[in-house]
């Protein structure tokens, strides 16, 4: 919020027209600053002015002329002022502001029309910039420097690359390849060791590298530099013709050498086991090249898309049709297919595609790496190296594989002939690629992200219905299934997440196309033994007894797991089956509560199956189908709240984790409440229908059955929670008392009400400590506010009670220090809770006012409040006039948020 | 209530054999169970009656020979059976169980890190002891085999409290003598329920041939 602020564009008023458009005053501020700029401080405000000063825009231009005018001169001044002299550390992020203003605020057509000469020599030094900022921001790194003001001003110049070129029309093709090939030799270059880069060398030449401990908490490369991989990966595209081939060279080579050192290792450990001299530097800095080659290359060759289906860049598939016509195809699908080998030895090798090349350079460093494994060589191997592969892989099959001709203009014949649908080509690409899932499943299970990476690429391959069809006619797919289903090792020793994501593949797959007899043997294969052996094991006679046992245990936490698994498999084709599948078992699951009523962690596992279930399926059931998922979930709660009433433990862990299972609970309720305003099922007319004559007369709503579990668990909160804390709720519940007495008439409902508030209000107050409870806490009040709202009874307790919420909320947002994610969420509820108490807001306001002695402190509040309701009277449950309040509320946090809380 | 739809129940049981005949077997925990077998009303009396009279000697013929009370008796149940199973380091999981330094603990925190961008990921283990609540950590390679313990929780009926132990009343009739009221605000409220003439269920955890009173819940 308060870095946004520091580059607000300048768009003045006409008044200043005379003022900021007089050519002296621009070149009075870059002459200040020429004078200035040793001094390290006075040279970033003189450079904030400057960036002003390029942003600026609006009414103050009376025409596209001035605006040329204006641009012309600016840079002429800004090169005059950068050109020649060496830039001081201070000046980089200010520079490249400015620069960032430029290209961001002023129209494409305005660039052009500026002097030619001149637009190509801000380029030339946007060019040089950009490779002297780059390389200055890895010497940083080197040396681990606490403030990276190179990195930032990188960051910004090839964020400025980006925009630049995304809209190219406006230049002749080709303008900006040069410049694009050397931003992006110089980031290989700087990501690269010696001697072909610069990696890890200081100043002086001298290389330096530390083994450190990095922790998980560590952001992957790809995450941690995604927008500087992005911009890169598009001028990488803009001169594919230089640097596809380069590319892949780069790697060809350290494929080479890799499997090179490997060997030697290999023959080292065979003549002298035991021995332990092996050099790791050697290795990983082949390991480090290839990381960035392969981060680069998968930049290069595809976007992230979520959601959307997405498409090879229109920069690739020319590149790859410009020069279809020098391709042999059998050659290329020989180079594809053969990752074994070096690409160099296959006759004809340089007549063969560059877009499958570099992949297929990708996948003989995949073949490298399994070679390694079956030389039982993985000590040596980078666990790192493997999710990049991995992680190459999904986004290049995502984009690549079995490629829709439909949606494009032209496709490339070698792209069509090598990853088309019904190819000899994509068969064996999908078969190649599950080999290497299988293997990394079995061979790294021990290395948790690497093995997440992978079932993710088995997710992508099933995902969609054209690849799992090829998928499900693999050997390997079905060994897998069985292999999984047999809870044998190696698959049992992957983490939980991991399994569950293997799970919902499984299933995924399922939905591929078969004819019946195989997909009946697909499901016979994989959801079958789940279902037998579970039911085996709690029918035998004696299971009470034995519940206990280890063996038990196991194989109940591994169905539970396998149905959480399958739950996050739910699409929307097919949820029908799913949801049938799993509720046979949710309402065995309620049986298992009973059983395992003192054993915490398998009773947070049964209802962390409910939450899951609730999560993906409810927003596609119909009403009677949402009936049953609703009653499953509430005799979960009966069963719950009967175990637990009154139960005392000792627990050694932390106040937080003790309360684990009512966090899932409350969880379960919001996924619930979700289907009040994420709901799918409308269409669905037909099926509703066919209801005899029971819609009209009892609907459930999803609010209704929230607030009926909410009060089945609320005495289990009042005994045990509740009571240990302070006076503040224990008031608050007799409050809640009186206003029952007082409405004696059996609005049930109503009642239930109150209670709600009140346990999202002890909540609030319990877990404090806990953001994500009160998180939650606060999504569940929105909806429930509204419901009031919408009932529009003025004395019924729900509405009393959420006056109460209302100073809750008020102090929580305006008084008291608090995680500034939940902003959102407490600010949707507030607003909510204001349409319904207006009078009080104001009230509340007054008294916060009348409060403050200091007469400029209560005008700035005053203005801040008043600006704060501005955009919304008199406030309405509209949703544009709440996205301006939660608008309004951000400002008004910024403005006075520190005034009120300091105290 | 879902046999109207032809589009959708409909297209779940027929089109989709697999599924849908999976869903045949038949099953016995469509309802929730009774809980517990129902108490006898012989046991209750019995409590009352301890808790006021002289002690009873009818345990004796239940239970081999309890009677010294460091003595624990491991030869009921599972003997034989393994206290603790191997399993990889990196199948553990948060709010799970593991050995560590030789006691069974609750894993509180589990983080992995790596020597190096390319080293192999090591598993940072902190447990608090399941029984003492002490803290142990450790950290090892995540292809490493940590032990588990197996954990075994029973629920017995309070019968009564002399000298400081407790008499459980188990599901199978017998009478259990060895276990410790234990101390600390659990062993108060089990002390003042009991004083109060509340039925209560104790529940037993035993790990690594030690057993704990570690819950209570009042008999409806």
């Amino acid at each position: 919020m308060f870095e946004s602020s520091q580059n607000v564009l300048l768009k003045p008023t006409e008044s200043w027209r005379e003022t900021l458009l007089d050519s002296r005053v621009m070149e009075l501020f870059f002459t200040v600053h020429r004078k200035i700029r040793e001094d390290s401080d006075m040279a970033q405000d003189s450079l904030q002015c400057l960036a002003q000063l390029a942003s600026l825009h609006g009414p103050i231009f009376p025409d596209e002329g001035s605006q040329v005018d204006y641009l012309a001169h600016f840079i002429e001044g800004l090169l005059s002022t950068i050109n020649g002299i060496e830039i001081e550390d201070s000046e980089a992020v200010g520079i490249s502001s400015i620069i960032s203003n430029l290209i961001t605020v002023f129209p494409r057509n305005v660039l052009t029309a500026i002097p030619s000469e001149l637009f190509s020599s801000f380029v030339n030094c946007l060019t040089h910039l950009t490779c002297s900022f780059g390389r200055s921001a890895a010497l940083e790194e080197v040396l681990d420097k606490d403030d990276m003001v190179y990195m930032e001003a990188y960051d910004k110049l090839l964020e400025s690359w980006l925009t630049l070129v995304q809209d190219d029309k406006h230049f002749h093709k080709g303008f900006f390849t040069q410049h694009a090939v050397q931003v992006f030799n110089s980031y290989i270059q700087c990501h690269l060791a010696a001697p072909d880069g610069t990696r890890n060398l200081t100043a002086n030449g001298v290389a330096s590298r530390e083994e450190e401990e990095i922790s998980e908490l560590q952001e992957d490369d790809r995450d941690q530099f995604s927008d500087q991989l992005a911009s890169v990966g598009m001028l990488g595209r803009i001169a594919a013709e230089h640097c596809m081939p380069l590319l892949t060279s780069l790697l060809e080579e350290r494929v080479t050498r890799l499997h090179g050192q490997l060997q030697r290792h290999q023959q080292q450990l065979l003549a002298s086991p035991g021995s332990s001299t092996i050099d790791h530097k050697m290795l990983d800095d082949l390991y480090e090249d290839i990381h960035w080659l392969i981060l680069v290359t998968g930049y290069l060759l595809a976007d992230d898309t979520q959601g959307e289906t997405p498409l090879i860049p229109p920069e690739i598939m020319e590149y790859s049709i410009k020069h279809s016509s020098e391709v042999d195809i059998n050659t290329t699908l020989q180079i594809l297919g053969s990752p074994g080998e070096k690409a160099s030895s296959i006759p004809g090798y340089s007549r063969t595609d560059s877009v499958i090349r570099l992949l297929s350079a990708v996948l003989r460093v995949s073949e490298v790496e399994s070679r390694a494994i079956r030389a039982d060589l993985t000590h040596l191997l980078s666990p790192q190296m493997g999710k990049d592969i991995v992680w190459f892989l999904k986004r290049w099959a995502k984009t690549y594989l079995l490629v829709d001709e439909k949606l494009y203009d032209q496709i490339s014949l070698p792209l069509s002939t090598a990853f088309g649908a019904d190819t000899e080509g994509s068969q064996w690409i999908i078969g190649y690629l599950l080999q290497k899932v299988i293997s990394n499943l079995s061979v790294w299970s021990s290395e948790q992200d690497l093995a997440n990476d992978t079932v993710q690429l088995l997710v992508t391959l099933v995902e969609r219905r054209e690849r799992a069809n090829l998928v499900i006619q693999c050997e390997n797919w079905w060994n897998l299934a069985k292999q999984f289903a047999s809870r044998s090792p190696p698959l049992n020793f992957l983490s939980s997440p991991v399994q569950r994501t293997l799970m919902k593949a499984l299933v995924l797959g399922g939905f591929a196309h078969m004819d019946t007899e195989t997909k009946q043997q697909y499901w016979t294969e994989v959801l079958q033994p789940l279902q037998q052996r579970f039911l085996r094991v709690i029918n035998q006679e004696n299971f009470q007894q034995m519940c206990q046992q280890e063996e038990v245990k196991q194989e109940i936490t591994a169905t539970l797991e396998a149905l959480c698994g399958i739950a996050e498999a739910t699409q929307i084709d097919n949820v029908a089956i799913l949801f049938n599948f799993l509720m046979d078992f949710l309402n065995n699951c309620i049986g298992l509560m009973e059983v395992y009523k003192n054993t915490p962690e398998t009773v947070n596992l049964i209802i962390e199956v409910f939450v899951e279930v609730a999560h993906k399926q409810i927003c596609y059931l119909g009403e009677s189908k949402a009936m049953h998922l609703y009653e499953a979930c509430l005799t979960l709660l009966q069963v719950y709240s009967k175990n637990n009433l009154g139960r005392q433990r000792i627990d050694v862990t932390a106040e937080e984790e003790q309360y684990q299972d009512l966090l899932l609970i409350m969880e379960l309720l919001t996924n619930l409440l979700s289907k009040e305003f994420i709901d799918f099922s409308d269409t669905d007319e037909v099926f509703r229908g066919h209801e005899p004559g029971q819609a009209a007369g009892r609907s459930v709503s999803a609010a209704d059955v929230v607030l009926y579990g909410v009060n089945l668990i609320l005495p289990l909160m009042s005994q045990d929670l509740l009571k240990k804390y302070s006076r503040r709720e224990v008031f608050c519940f007799k409050l809640s008392q009186k206003d029952k007495d007082k409405n004696k008439d059996p609005l049930e409902k109503e009642e239930k009400g109150v209670r709600v508030c009140l346990l999202v209000y002890s909540l609030t107050i319990v877990f404090r400590m806990s953001s994500e409870v009160c998180q939650l806490c606060l999504e569940a009040l929105t909806p429930l506010a509204e419901q009031c709202a919408k009932a529009q009874e003025t004395d019924s307790p729900l509405f009393l009670a959420t006056r109460h919420f209302l100073k809750l909320v008020f102090d929580m947002l305006v008084l008291q220090k608090h995680n500034t994610e939940m902003t959102t969420a407490a600010g949707e509820a507030f607003y909510t809770l204001v349409c319904l108490h207006q009078a009080e807001y104001s009230e509340l306001v007054e008294t916060l006012l009348s409060s403050q002695q200091d007469p400029i402190i209560y005008q700035r509040l005053a203005d801040a409040f008043n600006k704060l309701t501005a955009s919304s009277t008199p406030p309405t449950l509209d949703r544009k006039q709440k996205m301006a309040f939660l608008k309004s509320l951000e400002e008004f946090m910024a403005n006075v948020g520190g005034l009120l809380c300091v105290k | 209530m879902d046999h109207g739809g032809p589009g959708r129940g409909g297209a779940g049981r027929g089109g989709e054999p697999g599924v849908g005949s999976v869903a045949a077997p038949p099953r016995l925990l469509d309802q929730p169970r009774p809980p517990a077998p129902p108490q006898p009303q012989g046991p209750a009396d019995a409590a009352k009656a301890c808790g006021t009279g002289p002690k009873f000697p009818q345990k004796n013929h239940t239970s081999p020979q309890p009677t010294m009370a460091d003595e624990i008796d491991f030869t009921t149940g599972d003997a034989g059976a393994s206290s603790t199973y191997p399993m990889q380091c990196s199948a553990l999981r948060k709010n799970g169980f593991v050995v560590l330094k030789g006691r069974p603990c609750k894993i509180v925190e589990m983080s992995t890190s790596k020597t190096g961008k390319h080293g192999h990921a090591k598993v940072h283990l902190v447990g608090i002891d399941i029984f003492t609540g002490k803290k142990y950590e450790d950290i090892c390679p995540s292809t490493h085999n940590m032990d588990v313990p197996n954990i075994k929780r029973n629920d017995y009926q309070l019968i009564c409290i002399q000298d400081g132990y407790l008499s459980l009343l188990t599901e199978t009739g017998e009478v259990r003598e060895d276990l410790k009221l234990p101390e600390g605000e659990l062993g108060k409220e089990i002390e003042g329920k009991y004083n109060a003439g509340e039925d209560v269920q104790v529940s037993v955890m035993c790990a690594m041939s030690e057993e704990y009173a570690v819950a209570i819940k009042p008999c409806k």
